[in-house]
């Protein structure tokens, strides 16, 4: 934080370098402008004060000043415009990113991370836009005008420039004492926010719940507590950020006010002319402008900065499961000997799992709640990694370590309903077909071996009713259904079903006991994770799985 | 609709949502002045400092100058100090405006309809939550406070320039005018269709992260994710267009502006040029005339911006409102009175969602304490929608249903202090165990927690746990397994004070002698004097143990007393 530029910022993201550099080379015209304006002005309005120049006279200068100053409008007007351009692409550009990275990083990570990536890529990252449109240009400013505009001042008094230059040094002191403070204080704002934002998220998710247990006026008061946390912690972040801006400011304004009155005094002893006087008036103000707006802009960009080197940490963890070898079709996928260690527990779920999964069969892990089914199926689709044992993939007579193979290219092979999959609102279309490549043929297809076909006959909207977030407005049952034909729609060699019965009735149990075996005929490998019994009787191998250190479990083949 | 309609529509949304920031008069008043002082002292810097250094030319004896250098310094002081008290003050009441409205906009919602957000995404409902409040949040600091700050100052410095030149005065207040009204008029017509643009736009990014977030691993394995993030991609370049399209008005207005200033200056010249020649004015007023005018154009500077963010607020007040509509509920009746003998009575009941054709007719059912009836039926056939009306979240289609002998329809959230109901999808919230089980009831001890967990079947699973019952349980319960969670709800709903508990599908996600012993436990809950009444697809050993079985599809085979049953069509 205490780093005005961070060097990572611009490694990461290109877009930025473009703008920053853009950025100083307008500011370095603008500033050529105010300067010529500047001059002009006092050459004017010196003469005309002297009495030495009459209107006729001075009316070119005074013209010289409107055009220049309407240059430096213009150039203004194109710094705002291009930063800001640049700003939105870097933006955008890291929320992608960071989007990817987390999607890679696997379920267990982003369970820990959510609330804070999620205020990142919704509001955190859009605080970089001041610090890019407007810190980042006033920085360039100081660091490229300051010394610039004193070369002028001096040409014109040397002792107003070495005033000047006396405060120059004192800069870097204190944007290192701002950094240092407003940097505790800015994380600190950051959880807060962060907090606030995931607390309500959840509380507005919940409050079905809570309005059915008869609680949801009693989270009012935590909210406004909440609230009140967030708006003292952004205000004691200001408060520092303001004392050090502030604090620049004063610095900046003295030194032009000592300016000004060393150089009325002189005037009196006649040791400088008026124009050279009102040159350096006019110009002393704009050596210490850039330095007043860093003050200014500088809450507005520690926001920016945090949120950036936040994302830019998240860019930094290593993805569990990243290999780049090619993969073939695959043929059989085992587990051997596989342990998973849920963070924050002692033991294992699974332990020690044994199995495969072949194309053309059915397997069914099976084990109490909280064996360790759901862990391994997340470990057989690489989304986590094993903590001891691995998971091969055999692709002809070749047997890949999954942690290897390039995991896009295993995805591609594997189709997987979650336990409790995602369901965004929107129309039934919608939601099936979001992100898939899929016409209504496959649609109906799909929906006609889920079972989900008969549910939408049943509407009147059919394919276009509207369900609302976790597909409210269908029965649990017919929610399922759906997610499992999402699933279907595009072709895959592996079929990974995490409880499809859950919440079924009978009949469409069955519908999904013809699917598996459906499936299976048409040979894909089918992983199943159930407690049901007949998908039990169905399966060709039936793992069961044990958590912690429990005796080890052989593999029952059935039939 | 004409610009002017537009913008008065947006001066209507302000209005409306202005008093829900709850802004102090007193402290707003102060920021006002602060920002004033700290202005005028900037105008009076330049004024002052250019007489100094004129005045000076002329040599005059020292002690004449000692007032204006001190003055300078002065004013140089008080203009940061005054700046630093103004942005304090300033942002003090944009942050409890801000505050304020999230406290009302979730209250709204808390007390409101249930389905207000149903059909918004979740980055929707973030977005409005944060940037959209922050935005109106913002209007006191950037447009209500620049506005009266630059009006006042304008006139201070068209005061100080008119004493001493009337002409040069009207020329900066016609400059000033045009900056500070014609640049902002300019800005909020030119911006405001890419402003709305922008802002929906703005909203589906938002809403698009959070999807990618939220099914980041699923849309990984589907290969979704690629072009969700592609659409998402195409929403921030369709974003950075309407940003460019609304840059480049804005930027005019800027430069209008920077126009303004000049042509003030430059005005200012000529004017007193011409009166110096006739001797109307002296030499030294004439460089405060000509100086002052730049520092001016400071206040007035910032009102293109103002305004731009005057219409972007209104926008964001526009989504708050709609919501709030939403949210809003007729008033239907008391929140859980005190009534009388605890028992669910449903007579003639229909039940169905509003809109659609009741699932069913004709329904009688008695659940009393000391009574466990069960729910049967395939999917859909409405148990869930019997539940939600028996409970009195959900108003009979036709037929009554009495909650401790009160008609529900009488109650505004059901009675929860007599019955409450357990969804299938009910939420856990991103918090510890035990604060998850206290969403029931506030008081819930350790060792209660402790007792009703192992009656849920969790007690093994408590006893493995490192932090037992301080492990937080992660968003939606994603750090503990489907049947985990599922077995939690059983036992928050255990936990809750009301004698008579609806469960809906408390035994899925378990394996069959799991799901068997729970619903044993839960049916034996009968002889401690509760009222169960519960949905089950399987379970065949408790239901016998029922008292009742209502079977909602066609086939009623279960023992017990089966209420007569009309099935709609
Ligand atoms: N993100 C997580 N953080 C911590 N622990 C976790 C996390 N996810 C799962 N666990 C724990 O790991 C164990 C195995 O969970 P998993 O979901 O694999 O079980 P399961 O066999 O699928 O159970 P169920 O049949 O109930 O779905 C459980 O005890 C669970 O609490
Ligand atoms: N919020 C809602 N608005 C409108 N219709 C709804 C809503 N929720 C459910 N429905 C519809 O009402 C019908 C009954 O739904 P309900 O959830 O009561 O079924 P269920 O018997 O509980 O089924 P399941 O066994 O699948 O849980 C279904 O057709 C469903 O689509
Ligand atoms: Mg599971
Ligand atoms: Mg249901």
């Amino acid at each position: 934080m205490a780093k005005p530029l961070d060097p990572a910022l611009l490694r990461s993201v290109r877009s930025a370098r473009s703008t920053v550099l853009a950025t100083a080379a307008l500011v370095v015209a603008q500033t050529a402008a105010l300067v010529v304006a500047a001059l002009l002005l006092a050459r004017a309005l010196g003469r005309l004060v002297e009495g030495s120049a009459a209107w006729s006279e001075v009316a070119g200068e005074a013209l010289g000043v409107l055009v220049a100053l309407a240059v430096r409008a213009a150039l203004t007007t194109a710094t705002e415009w291009r930063a800001h351009r640049g700003a939105t692409r870097v933006v955008a550009e890291m929320r992608d990113a960071t989007l990817r990275h987390v999607a890679r990083l696997g379920p267990r990570w982003l369970e820990a991370h959510r609330a804070e990536v999620a205020t990142l890529v919704t509001r955190g990252l859009d605080a970089l836009e001041p610090y890019l449109v407007r810190y980042l240009p006033q920085l360039l400013q100081t660091a490229l005008l300051t010394p610039a505009i004193l070369v002028v001042i001096a040409t014109q008094d040397l002792l107003s420039a070495a005033t000047l230059a006396i405060t120059l040094p004192l800069i870097p002191v204190f944007m290192w004492l701002i950094g240092l403070a407003t940097e505790r204080t800015t994380r600190r704002r950051l959880a807060a926010q962060q907090r606030l934002d995931a607390r309500v998220l959840d509380l507005v998710a919940g409050l079905g719940t809570l309005r059915a247990l008869g609680r949801a006026r009693g989270t009012v008061a935590r909210v406004r507590e909440l609230a009140d946390a967030e708006r003292r912690g952004t205000m004691s972040t200001l408060r520092v950020a303001f004392l050090s801006g502030a604090a620049l400011e004063l610095l900046a304004t003295l030194s032009v006010a000592v300016v000004a009155v060393g150089v009325g005094l002189r005037l009196v002893t006649g040791e400088v002319g008026l124009v050279t006087g009102l040159a350096v008036l006019v110009l002393a103000p704009e050596v210490l402008a850039p330095l007043r707006h860093v003050g200014t802009h500088f809450h507005a960009s520690a926001d920016g900065v945090a949120a950036v080197e936040r994302c830019l940490d998240i860019l930094r963890e290593p993805v569990p499961v990243a290999g780049t070898a090619d993969l073939g079709p695959v043929e059989e996928v085992e587990w051997d000997g596989v342990d998973v260690l849920p963070p924050g527990r002692t033991l294992p779920a699974p332990a020690g799992l044994h199995g495969r999964v072949r194309r053309g069969g059915i397997t069914v892990l099976r084990g109490p709640s909280g064996a360790g089914k759901t862990s391994a199926a997340l470990a057989l689709l690489g989304l986590l990694a094993p903590d001891a044992g691995v998971v091969r993939l055999r692709v002809g007579d070749r047997r890949l370590d999954l942690r290897d193979v390039d995991l896009a290219a295993w995805h591609a092979q594997v189709a997987w309903v979650p336990q409790h999959p995602v369901l965004e609102p929107g129309t039934l279309r919608e939601v099936a077909l979001a992100g898939v490549d899929a016409d209504d043929e496959a649609l109906r297809g799909a929906a006609e071996r889920s079972g989900f076909a008969e549910v939408v006959a049943a509407l009147p909207l059919g394919w276009d009713t509207p369900v609302g977030g976790r597909a409210r407005g269908l029965s649990a049952g017919q929610r399922q259904r759906l997610a499992t034909t999402r699933a279907l729609l595009s072709p895959a060699r592996f079929l990974v079903l995490d409880e499809p019965t859950a919440h079924l009735d009978s009949a469409s149990s069955a519908q999904v006991l013809r699917l598996v075996t459906e499936a299976a005929r048409d040979g894909v490998g089918v992983l199943v994770l159930t407690h049901a019994p007949e998908l039990v009787a169905a399966a060709d191998e039936v793992v069961t799985v044990a958590a912690g250190a429990a005796e080890p479990l052989a593999a029952e083949v059935l039939a | 609709m004409s610009t002017r309609d537009a913008l008065l529509a947006d001066l209507r949304a302000l209005r409306r949502i202005w008093p829900l920031l709850g802004v102090s008069r007193r402290r707003l008043a102060v920021a006002v002045a602060w920002g004033t002082l700290a202005l005028s002292a900037a105008v009076g810097l330049a004024a002052v400092s250019a007489w100094l250094i004129a005045r000076a030319s002329q040599m005059p004896p020292v002690l004449d100058l000692t007032i204006a250098v001190v003055a300078v310094r002065a004013l140089g002081i008080g203009r940061g100090l005054f700046r630093y008290l103004d942005r304090l003050a300033s942002h003090d009441v944009a942050l409890r405006g801000a505050a304020h409205l999230r406290e009302r906009l979730y209250s709204a919602l808390a007390h409101g309809r249930t389905d207000a957000v149903a059909t918004l995404r979740r980055g929707e409902v973030l977005r409005r939550w944060g940037a959209d409040v922050d935005d109106v949040g913002d209007l006191v600091v950037r447009a209500v406070v620049p506005a009266l700050v630059a009006l006042v100052v304008s006139l201070v410095a068209v005061g100080i320039v008119g004493a001493l030149s009337p002409l040069a005065g009207l020329v900066l207040a016609a400059c000033l005018l045009l900056a500070g009204l014609g640049a902002p008029l300019l800005a909020a017509r030119a911006v405001r269709a890419a402003e709305l643009d922008g802002a929906a736009q703005r909203g589906r990014v938002a809403a698009q992260a959070m999807t990618v977030l939220d099914g980041a691993a699923e849309l990984r394995v589907g290969g979704r994710l690629d072009p969700l993030l592609g659409e998402l991609a195409d929403a921030e370049d369709a974003l950075r267009r309407t940003r460019d399209r609304a840059a480049r008005p804005a930027a005019l207005a800027q430069g209008v502006t920077a126009a303004a200033t000049g042509l003030a200056v430059v005005a200012a010249l000529a004017i007193g040029a011409a009166q110096l020649a006739a001797g109307s004015l002296a030499p030294v007023e004439l460089a405060v005339v000509v100086l002052t005018p730049l520092a001016a154009f400071e206040g007035v500077g910032m009102l293109a911006g103002a305004s731009v963010h005057a219409v972007r607020a209104a926008d964001a007040a526009r989504r708050l409102t709609d919501l709030l509509d939403r949210a809003r509920r007729p008033a239907t009746g008391a929140a859980d009175p005190a009534v009388g003998a605890p028992a669910v009575v449903a007579a003639g009941l229909a039940v169905g969602w509003p809109g659609r054709e009741p699932l069913l007719r004709g329904l009688d059912l008695t659940l009393a304490p000391g009574r466990a009836v069960a729910v049967v039926g395939p999917n859909g056939s409405g148990k869930t929608t019997l539940l939600l009306t028996l409970a009195g979240l959900l108003p009979p289609a036709a037929g009554e249903v009495r909650i401790g002998g009160v008609p529900s329809t009488a109650l505004a959230d059901g009675a929860p202090s007599v019955v409450t109901m357990t969804a299938e999808d009910a939420h856990v919230f991103d918090t510890t165990i035990l604060e998850n089980l206290r969403v029931a009831r506030g008081d819930v001890t350790e060792d209660e927690a402790r007792e009703v967990l192992a009656l849920a079947g969790l007690g093994a699973f408590l006893d493995r746990l490192p932090d037992g019952l301080d492990t937080v349980v992660g968003a939606g319960g994603a750090c503990i397994s489907g049947g985990e969670r599922r077995r939690l709800l059983v036992a928050r709903a255990l936990l809750s004070p009301a004698p008579l508990l609806l469960l809906d599908e408390p035994d899925e996600h378990l394996d069959p002698e799991t799901a068997e012993r729970l619903l044993q436990d839960v049916l034996a809950l009968r002889e401690a004097g509760r009222g169960v009444l519960l949905v089950t697809h399987r379970g065949a050993a408790s239901l016998a143990a029922a008292d009742d079985v209502v079977d909602l599809g066609a086939v009623a085979a279960a023992p017990g007393v089966v209420p007569m049953l009309e099935r709609s069509a």
